[in-house]
């Protein structure tokens, strides 16, 4: 039996299983997740309740599957930004090099040395607290990293022949980048982006924790997470679900990104 | 070399003038200023102002960005708004705290990450391989608030073994001073193994594939031989862009870390003039990042053709 | 193993060198949310700053448990006829720091140098921007302190108790470095200013010398003996990892607790857990000025749409009482007319909203994560607003901005706490103004105005009970806010320590003592 046909359906499934369960939490939620039930604060998971309830008295389970939505929806597009931006932004600089490249690195290690709390303090503050400012602020954020990564690998890959090649052959720099040099450094930028995939969700959950996330009382697995700490001891239910999401999604993705990453490593057709 | 490197250099102020260029305005336009936050609810106006005058807040913000500038070719990065201490030495002293707990658990996380994915791909999709992708997605998806949290409770408080709080220099007492550094280290180097383990596993795949490998393979060289002189050379590249990201990542402060265990450095120093709009040391703090960052970038850069002879300095 | 005690610090080794001659040497490790500003009482501060200025320093006037003025430095003063003119007389053999004696020059001096502070906090309290000014101090003899206004005040006493203000701790001269800057403080109180390691620790040490007053601990002022030899507080800025310090024994006291995590330590044997009312008061302010809630019906609908007291239960996890009034619960002034609030009728809400024209707008509430009542107050009205029928949406600001827009009155709805105010005045002036004259002025009505400046002119008596009553009486008429409850201070330390209190929301290191 192989592997990493295992990985690929067992990443696959817990892929598909959140899609499920955010599409479906759009849909219908056991309870309200918003309505507060002050009778039933830090309820333990139970008959009532699956997975207990908040200390309002929310329930843990419907409020997991509305922040399905918003979380993935906030990593997905996030990481699109940090990728997209990232690729054209690398690529280019370490295809063109000279003054283009300094222009590019400029703006690069100028956003990396900023904190991000800072960035999303700012953008937050401009845009105001809602799911678009933390998109862009968390995509601002983690685009340099792909940036120098890509440039990184373009520069080593431009030195080798079948590059030299195409370009002798008199093909325009847009088609060498796109046919030769993307798809052969896509290999770290898969592997970088999904693990930002989670690492957005845990970000998204230190900015919660530092009172700059999503907004209450929409729920977020980060939020979620982040204001379950002060109740470890006493309903350890509140961090550990939306700690398990996080974590299995991010399992899900990393299984499923090492199958596409093969999928599309040009090296690896035909094998 | 030196040429490569001095131009590297000159080519990075740009970058320092534009960092602190945007930290100076930026940090002024979010709302909140160092006045009210010190009036607190007490505020009136005129007590507002006078403060506000006497800080130099009432300026004109190109004047104070200038002023400060000026500062700062005189070597003088002005004072902390709140404590009144110099901004150089306060920085330059919550550097050295930050810096030694960085390097130490980077090094770790390298040592232990390098090898382990390594051999994860060289062994693809068997039971350990799976075994390393699974701890390693598990470690990256506990967030560092969480993770310390539960060393505190299990090593500090469940056995006792390590001191939960305060922070001694090992400089000061290398034997007490290591003992406070065991925990935020491992938090460090649990959370940063994750994505080094996937980073490394991944680029050795790619590498494995290669002919020259088949090659050496064929050749008779053991899978120890292949691993290390072939192998190894051709797959840090990437692992190596990544390491310089993460410690200059980090050594910019590792404010969650050093929250939870109370250790005074560079990341609670900026989180800190923040929330407190602290600008000076705010800008004392981002300009001396933005300088770490630049040397960091610059060694990985010089290290590249050590280990990716395809690559050249130029 | 290794036990945690022998591992527990350094910082405890070189208190026990430093305390009494070889002596076993008690400490009281104390959690410190967040470094000091500075050590100078009443100058660059915060709460805790000024917590640790009150341990060091003394005025010469204090605030008693309710709200009285007691001598402290002085031991008698008269106020002349026309209310202008303080002379105070210096209790007789009381001592600096440094040994040197408190002499009424000394007292002069230290008033000076404390009022020409250019970041002096309280400066508007003596210049005459926010009451009298201060316009001569004399020192006439050795023991006697005359300090001139230009006009009555009936509030001077009690401005210059207030802990904002370093309570006018006086400071020796030696508290200044040869260049004139301030260096430490070198006070009269009960501990002396020790080690300060910035961003780590600030240490307080038993003043050997100090002559405790008669009597019992009262409020700031009384009998305050310190018992043990050395105060160490700890910057610990993770309120989780002071709790684990605390179950660790690295730390005594986490003086400062939300009300969950206090709630979750109640149970526990080892550990006692005190919560202390004070002035400061949890409201949901309303922009009076705003379209919408602009209308008396409008506000009265928000108000009875809340109920309160589940609100309050819930929000202070059960250790906080509703009071509907600017008057703390505990003050001589909270008479019955003080009991009166807003009841919970969610039944009249419809008709009020009908009334105010209200059709749906959505209403933003602001608060942060800084403070969990703030939070828990947002989440809670906004969802007890839904269920009555009125749209509201939650905006959590980082603190500097809830305060800068709260400066600038630029909100709609605020979850704000207001610090501790000494007296119920201070409480009604920090609400009532103009707008145009203060941003943050929540109630601009004229008469409010003109009440409230009559109770700062009136002395204690009959004549003011009856202005704080009217007070209450036309802030339930037109709901300017919802005063929800007065805020508190959740203290826990170990069970080990005794005698620990907080007071008006500080911390009391004096009194306490320790039997591990």
């Amino acid at each position: 039996m192989n592997l990493g046909r295992t990985n690929k359906y067992l990443g696959g499934l817990l892929i598909a299983f959140f899609l499920l369960s955010a599409l479906l939490g759009w849909l219908w939620t056991p309870y309200d997740p918003l309505a507060l039930d002050l009778r039933a604060r830090l309820a333990p998971p139970g008959a009532g309740h699956w997975l207990g309830t908040d200390e309002y008295g929310r329930d843990v389970m419907s409020r997991l599957m509305a922040a399905a939505r918003t979380s993935v929806t906030i990593s997905a597009l996030t990481v699109g930004f940090a990728v997209t931006f990232g690729i054209v932004l690398g690529s280019v600089a370490g295809y063109a090099r000279g003054w283009v490249d300094r222009l590019v690195m400029l703006f690069t290690d100028t956003l990396l040395a900023f904190p991000s709390i800072l960035l999303a303090l700012a953008l937050l503050s401009i845009l105001g607290a809602n799911i678009w400012g933390v998109i862009l602020a968390l995509g601002l954020a983690y685009m340099p990293t792909v940036t120098r990564v890509v440039r990184g690998a373009v520069m080593s890959l431009r030195e080798q022949e079948f590059i030299e090649a195409s370009r002798l052959m008199g093909h325009p720099v847009g088609y060498t980048l796109r046919a030769h040099v993307i798809p052969n450094c896509l290999a770290p930028v898969i592997v970088i982006a999904t693990s930002m995939f989670g690492s957005v969700l845990l970000t998204e959950s230190a900015l919660s924790f530092l009172g700059l996330g999503v907004p209450p009382p929409a729920p977020t697995w980060g939020n979620m997470l982040a204001g379950a700490r002060p109740y470890m001891a006493q309903a350890h239910w509140l961090g550990i679900f939306p700690g398990l999401c996080i974590a299995l999604t991010l399992l899900g993705i990393n299984l499923f990104g090492d199958y596409v990453r093969d999928r599309f490593d040009p090296r690896m057709k035909g094998l | 070399m030196t040429r490569f490197v001095l131009s590297r250099l000159i080519s990075a102020i740009p970058t320092l003038f534009l960092v602190s260029l945007a930290v100076f305005t930026l940090i002024r336009l979010i709302p909140g200023d160092p006045v009210s936050l010190m009036l607190g609810d007490n505020i009136d106006d005129t007590a507002y102002e006078a403060m506000s005058h006497q800080l130099g807040l009432d300026r004109p913000i190109p004047v104070q960005f200038l002023l400060w500038l000026q500062g700062v070719f005189q070597g003088d990065l002005g004072r902390s708004i709140t404590t009144g201490q110099p901004v150089l030495p306060l920085v330059l002293q919550r550097f050295a705290i930050t810096a030694q707990l960085v390097l130490v658990a980077v090094g770790l996380a390298t040592l232990l990450a390098v090898p382990l994915g390594m051999l994860a791909a060289w062994r693809q999709n068997s039971a350990f391989d799976l075994g390393v992708v699974v701890g390693a997605t598990a470690l990256m998806s506990i967030p560092t608030f969480w993770m310390g949290l539960m060393l505190l409770l299990f090593f500090g408080l469940q056995l006792g073994w390590l001191p939960v709080l305060g922070y001694v220099s090992p400089f000061e007492d290398f034997g007490a001073g290591a003992l406070y550094l065991i925990m935020p280290v491992a938090a460090l180097v649990l959370h940063e193994c994750g994505i080094l383990v996937r980073m490394a596993r991944a680029s050795t795949l790619d590498v494995l594939r290669l002919d020259y490998v088949t090659h050496a393979r064929a050749k008779g060289l053991t899978e120890g031989q292949v691993l290390r002189r072939h192998v190894f050379r051709n797959a840090f590249g990437p692992t190596w862009t990544l390491l310089g990201l993460i410690l200059g990542n980090l050594l910019g402060g590792v404010a969650v870390v050093e929250t939870v265990f109370t250790i005074p450095g560079l990341g609670r120093l900026i989180v800190e003039s923040i929330y407190g709009r602290d600008y000076p040391v705010l800008q004392g703090c981002l300009l001396f990042v933005a300088v770490t960052y630049v040397v960091v970038n610059l060694i990985v850069d010089l290290c590249y053709p050590l280990f990716d002879p395809r690559v050249k300095t130029t | 193993m290794i036990s945690t005690q022998r591992l527990a610090l350094p910082l405890l080794a070189l208190a026990c060198a430093l305390g009494a001659g070889g002596a076993v040497a008690e400490t009281l490790n104390v959690q410190l949310a967040s470094d000091i500003r500075s050590s100078r009482p009443g100058v660059n501060r915060d709460a805790l700053s000024d917590n640790v200025a009150l341990s060091v320093g003394e005025g010469l006037v204090a605030f008693g448990e309710g709200g009285n003025i007691l001598p402290m430095l002085a031991e008698s003063w008269t106020v002349s006829e026309d209310g202008t003119v303080y002379t105070f007389t210096l209790r007789e053999g009381r001592t600096f720091h440094n040994g040197a004696e408190v002499t009424a020059e000394l007292v002069k001096q230290s008033w000076e140098a404390t009022m020409a502070a250019p970041e002096f906090n309280c400066a508007g309290f003596f210049d005459g921007t926010r009451g009298a000014r201060v316009t001569g101090i004399e020192a006439p003899d050795a023991r006697t302190v005359v300090i001139t206004l230009d006009q009555p005040e009936a509030m001077f006493l009690k401005n210059t108790a207030q802990s904002q203000c370093g309570g006018m701790a006086i400071t020796h001269p030696d508290s200044f470095a040869a260049d004139g800057t301030w260096d430490h403080p070198v006070g009269t109180g009960p501990f002396t200013f020790g080690e300060w390691r910035r961003g780590q620790s600030v240490v307080l040490e038993k003043y050997a010398d100090y002559q405790p007053l008669d009597g019992g601990i009262d409020g700031f002022g009384g009998h305050k003996e310190a018992l043990v030899d050395t105060v160490n507080l700890v910057v610990t800025p993770d309120r989780a990892t002071a709790i684990a310090a605390l179950r660790s024994g690295d730390l005594d006291v986490v003086p400062f607790l939300s009300t969950s995590e206090a709630a979750e330590l109640t149970a526990d044997p080892d550990f006692e857990v005190k919560s202390s009312p004070h002035g400061g008061m949890i409201t949901l302010l309303m922009q009076t000025a705003d379209p919408v809630l602009s209308s008396t019906e409008m506000r009265m609908a928000v108000a009875k749409a809340l109920d309160i007291p589940q609100l309050v239960e819930v929000a202070t996890d059960g250790l906080g009482t509703p009071n509907a009034s600017l008057v703390p619960e505990g003050s001589v002034y909270h008479s019955a007319v003080h009991d009166e609030g807003i009841a919970y009728a969610p039944d009249e809400v419809p008709a009020l909203l009908e009334a105010a024209g209200y059709d749906g707008q959505e209403l933003v509430i602001q608060t942060n994560r800084r403070n969990p009542i703030n939070e828990n107050v947002a989440v809670l009205s906004q969802a007890m607003l839904q269920m009555a029928g009125i749209n509201s949406r939650i905006e959590v600001l980082e603190w500097a901005t809830q305060l800068d827009r709260f400066r600038s009155g630029s909100f709609q709805m605020s979850a704000f706490n207001y610090s501790n105010r000494a007296d119920p005045v201070l409480a009604y002036s920090a609400v009532t103004a103009s707008k145009e004259d203060r941003g943050s002025a929540i109630w601009d009505d004229p008469r409010a105005i003109e009440l409230v400046a009559e109770a700062t002119s009136t002395p204690d008596g009959e004549a003011r009970q009856a202005i704080f009553d009217e007070l209450h009486q036309l802030y339930l008429q037109q709901m300017p806010f919802v005063m929800l409850a007065n805020n508190l201070t959740v203290s826990v330390n170990a069970s080990y320590v005794q005698d620990y209190s907080t007071w008006n929301g500080f911390a009391r290191f004096w009194g306490v003592s320790v039997d591990r």
